[in-house]
């Protein structure tokens, strides 16, 4: 109940705790299958910590579909969350990889995150070890 | 790369609608599209109550688009696969930053070389008037 009240007080206060530092967002990649894992291990080694991946099928006319390279129209949607420290360097590479990678080609984009709960699972996203090592201490 | 130009839209319908809204969308300029295969979940006592069926079977169509189409596409959705139609189908639309990997659309491409050799020519007239001055 008083934790309850507590949380209702800041809400209406509006002081609910701010995150300024690395704010995380979700990272979608959509990729042909073939290259799914590929990507995955990919966008992994950006101190990614949990990745979902989804099977769809594109539905860009034929023309164009053949014009990027996709033979076939099997996707992968890649579902990161990565923050915002890391972000930057993984779309630059990403970009080069889609353009260089011989049926590789693929788009990214990302929506920011309004709000997450859990202090634990917010270091987790964010790949925070030095806050899980200080609460070893 | 660059902070809220384009928006993505997400349309779920039942099974089979997706080429009716991937339809729609692109009478509407959007280019493409990713379908992926759901599974809805509604009320078992409202739908027995209000004795309906609820199709289980879902299509999700996830189509990132510039954010100056979007009303037209989100209204395309509505009209032709919202929920008044067999597709039954919501639409909504996130917005989207640092988009990477679109191809630049053809008419897009053709619209910026036309702008750039009216500059090119512009200036080569304003060269001139600058000599003939």
């Amino acid at each position: 109940m008083e934790i309850e009240k507590r949380i209702r007080n800041r809400i209406v206060r509006g002081t609910r705790a701010k995150v300024s530092m690395n704010r995380l967002k979700i990272l979608i990649t959509v990729v042909g299958r073939a290259k799914a894992d590929f990507y995955m291990d990919h966008i992994q080694s950006f101190g990614v910590n949990m990745q979902m991946v989804l099977f769809g099928q594109g539905t860009a006319p034929r023309e164009i579909a053949t014009a990027m390279g996709l033979a076939d129209s099997d996707r992968a949607v890649i579902i990161s969350v990565i923050g915002e420290n890391q972000l930057q360097a993984a779309l630059e590479s990403l970009a080069e990889k889609f353009n260089t990678i011989v049926g590789g080609k693929g788009i990214a984009y990302t929506i920011p995150m309004a709000s997450i709960i859990g202090k634990s699972i917010f270091n987790f996203l964010s790949d925070n070890r030095d806050a899980v090592r200080r609460n070893e201490k | 790369m660059s902070g809220f130009n384009h928006e993505v839209i997400f349309c779920i319908v039942n099974t089979g609608f997706s080429e009716t809204v991937m339809e729609a969308a692109k009478d509407a300029g959007a280019r493409g599209g990713t379908i992926l295969n759901a599974r809805g979940t509604a009320n078992k006592e409202a739908e027995s109550f209000f004795h309906i069926a609820i199709q289980p079977e879902k299509e999700i169509v996830m189509i990132l688009v510039d954010a100056k189409i979007k009303d037209a596409v989100l209204h395309a959705l509505y009209q032709k696969a919202g929920l008044d139609t067999m597709g039954q189908g919501i639409a909504f639309s996130l917005p989207v930053d640092n988009v990477v990997g679109l191809t630049p659309w053809k008419a897009e491409i053709k619209a910026a070389e036309v702008a750039a050799e009216k500059a090119a020519e512009k200036a080569e007239v304003a060269v001139e008037n600058a000599e003939k001055k």
